[in-house]
């Protein structure tokens, strides 16, 4: 079935290769991403879960959880990829040759994650997961090529090497199983089964390699050195490097730990997934503190909820779980809304610093709403879905020590108090009326002026997207639906989790 | 037939030049003869693995012999020859954060502690000598990898750090398990990354050459770093 679909998507590839015009590449994506959400939804409702097709192909809620949030993901980038790239190429800061290549990597993307995700089988997991990372580098690199040379080649270092660590853990895993069972074996289902017994020592070592590997495609600390530089640098387009690529690392994670919570090492694998996750958080939020470059703020904002996710993955309460699972979607909606909305403001003011942000909400009203309305969703308000996902994980994590309850509130604090800080001194320098308050700032008159002059003309395809996400959130926020929590319920109980 | 004691030792002194091999890419100066040590480290993998197959019989490890033989000692470094040629810069001369005498008594602390933390690990698991040495010398080659990425400025040198982190990989899978088909996907992604790397580096150069070129020798990878 894996081979079908690829071949399909090969088919379809190639097809995306011959058409000129931006409009049909763009319709291409968006009509790729829509047909991954629509077969995903359709598996959802209508297989009986989980299933398996041949010898890797594998479905069941988890997979089909996160390949659902990554399509909404992409559905929404890809519509507000045209009007991006678009005023890109009109500031000549993408090469319209490039454009082609820039929605291969696209499409290739979701594609190489989606197998990613489906394989039943950690070493084609790690493969996917490995041709994601060229991917994505390709579209960090592609757009003004000069300057994201180098947040690209460092992710794929970075990244990269890391995976080996992770590959490591695979050899000692199969090694491990092949001792068991008589037979090496890397499929989730046949780990899953006979996990319990495995060496607990051996198995603990396995898993911390793979953490590394998975880890740093999370982007959590200490291996998320190449989140900010890609965030900061790449375009919003990369928003999806977040819905997409973060929760394929710790998708990686949840069944690596799976794996380890029926054998005699759980807590030993949980205290690693706390510990990595509060120094996260904690690295997170002293970076964010007097941030002044917005992307970067996002970025580390990113890093602290993936500790967070790994602290709510780690507590190990089925009630954690659930809301740590909920997590991943509401973060990938939110973090694109401010994704998009950053994109609006660079495209105005060229660039991501708070100094050079100049009467915001007269240029782009609409767009520093939505990192308002961002920011508070983000850092955890009431009217916002990640409200009660925050609450419950950290009084899950007063099960394992009040003391870990206390700091991660302290430094979610520190967080939200980063993101006030950023906007009330990026959002309140205003230009008075007329020329004569100019006097006072000499030298910044000539860039004032200019960008008092043109206001940056958002797309449609750019705003509608930013909207959407954020009204999802807030919608999920006041009502849960109950499909969703069956969902998530199903989940739980299929990793494990009693 | 050839004996087999007799291969085992021709292995053993494999893994001394494989280490020698490891040290020197940490230290040398000259971008080119990096290049070379890598060619000849990938060499020494490839008849590592044709020696074991010799005495084994596996027909995975002949077929990793020639795809190593094809890939990692011929297009390759053909390849990073190329960008070497192009970016005309063949030395690289700083190091960031440890100084090769520093790195090289810090590699042999790594290859002491892969060897303690993998004989603790490998009680359970009936392994030959051979085979342990060999998983050591494959972890350690990994680490040494690391350092290298870290250590060395320009990014040709980290990616040949990172190259020869996979052969300690690959080594370390060759010796421990025999992965049904995965190393060969490995050596595969190698390539990917690699042609990836040059395209990256080649269009900007197409592009305009001397203003990538100034720009490119400022990217910093890492702190105060600075590209190729």
């Amino acid at each position: 079935m894996i081979r079908f679909y690829l071949l399909a998507m090969g088919v379809f590839l190639t097809l995306g290769l011959i058409p000129k015009s931006h409009r049909l590449m763009n319709a291409l994506a968006a009509g790729n991403a829509f047909f991954h959400l629509a077969l995903t939804c359709a598996a959802l409702l209508t297989l009986e879960l989980p299933v398996r097709y041949g010898p890797t192909l594998y479905l069941d809620h988890l997979n089909l959880y996160v390949e659902l949030i990554t399509a909404v993901g992409f559905c929404a980038a890809a519509f507000y990829a045209k009007g991006y790239t678009e005023s890109l190429m009109e500031a000549g800061e993408l090469d319209p040759k490039n454009l082609k290549l820039f929605y291969l990597a696209f499409n290739l993307l979701l594609v190489m994650a989606t197998a990613a995700l489906f394989s039943d089988n950690l070493a084609l997991f790690w493969v996917f997961a490995e041709l994601t990372t060229v991917c994505a580098a390709v579209l960090v690199a592609i757009l003004s090529a000069r300057e994201n040379i180098d947040a690209a080649l460092k992710y794929v270092f970075i990244v990269s090497g890391a995976m080996l660590f992770a590959f490591l853990g695979l050899i000692f895993l199969f090694t491990l199983s092949a001792q068991v069972l008589g037979e090496g074996t890397l499929s989730w289902t046949e780990l899953m089964e006979n996990a319990s017994g495995f060496s607990p020592a051996l198995l603990l070592t396995s898993f911390a390699f793979a953490f590394i590997g998975f880890g740093a495609k999370a982007g959590v600390a200490p291996f998320h050195t190449w989140l900010p530089d890609a965030y900061a640098r790449a375009p919003s387009v990369s928003a999806i490097l977040s819905g997409l690529m973060q929760n394929l690392g710790i998708y990686g994670i949840l069944r690596m730990y799976a794996l380890l919570r029926v054998s005699e090492a759980a807590s030993q694998a949980s205290f690693i997934l706390i510990a990595a996750g509060l120094f996260s958080i904690a690295l997170a939020a002293f970076s964010m503190f007097q941030q002044r470059n917005l992307k970067r703020l996002i970025a580390f904002s990113s890093v602290e909820h993936m500790g967070l996710l790994l602290v709510g993955i780690g507590v190990g309460t089925s009630l954690a779980l659930f809301w740590a699972l909920f997590y991943m979607l509401v973060h990938v909606l939110v973090k694109e809304a401010l994704l998009f909305a950053a994109g609006i403001l660079h495209r105005q003011y060229r660039s991501n610093m708070r100094e050079d942000m100049r009467d915001v909400f007269k240029l782009q009203p609409r767009a520093a709403w939505t990192l308002i309305l961002g920011s508070v969703a983000i850092v955890g308000m009431p009217p916002f879905p990640l409200f009660p996902a925050k609450f419950f994980i950290l009084l899950e994590s007063a099960e394992i020590s009040s003391y870990l309850t206390l700091a991660v509130l302290l430094l979610l604090i520190l967080a939200a108090a980063s993101f006030a800080n950023f906007l009330l001194k990026a959002f309140s320098r205003v230009t008075a009326e007329g020329d004569g308050s100019e006097g006072g700032h000499g030298k910044e008159t000539g860039y004032r002026k200019k960008s008092l002059q043109d206001p940056y003309v958002v797309r449609a395809g750019m705003r509608i997207p930013t909207v959407f996400m954020l009204a999802l959130a807030l919608l999920l926020g006041l009502w849960f639906p109950e499909p969703l929590r069956a969902l998530l319920e199903a989940i739980v109980l299929e990793l494990g989790y009693v | 037939m050839i004996e087999p004691l007799f291969l085992e030792g021709v292995i053993k002194i494999l893994f001394v030049f494989v280490l020698i091999s490891a040290a020197l890419i940490i230290s040398t100066r000259s971008l080119a003869s990096v290049l070379t040590t890598y060619t000849v480290q990938s060499f020494l993998l490839a008849a590592v693995s044709f020696l074991l197959y010799l005495m084994e019989g596996k027909s995975e490890l002949l077929l990793l012999a020639g795809l190593t033989l094809a890939s990692k000692v011929l297009l390759i470094p053909h390849f990073i020859k190329r960008i070497e040629e192009k970016i005309k810069i063949s030395r690289d001369l700083n190091f960031t954060y440890l100084e090769p005498t520093t790195s090289l008594l810090l590699s042999i602390g790594l290859i002491l502690l892969s060897y303690a933390f993998l004989s603790r690990v490998f009680e359970a698991f009936a392994l030959s000598k051979l085979f342990f040495f060999g998983a050591v010398i494959g972890l350690s080659l990994t680490l040494m990898g690391m350092l290298v990425m870290f250590s060395r400025r320009k990014v040709i040198t980290k990616a040949l750090g990172y190259l020869s982190m996979e052969n300690g990989v690959l080594m370390f899978g060759i010796f421990v398990t025999e992965l049904p088909f995965i190393l060969e996907i490995l050596i595969i992604i190698d390539l990917i990354i690699l042609v990836l790397l040059t395209s990256i580096l080649a269009v900007g150069l197409d592009s305009s050459i001397e203003e990538y070129r100034k720009k490119i020798r400022r990217l910093q990878v890492w702190n105060g770093g600075e590209a190729l």
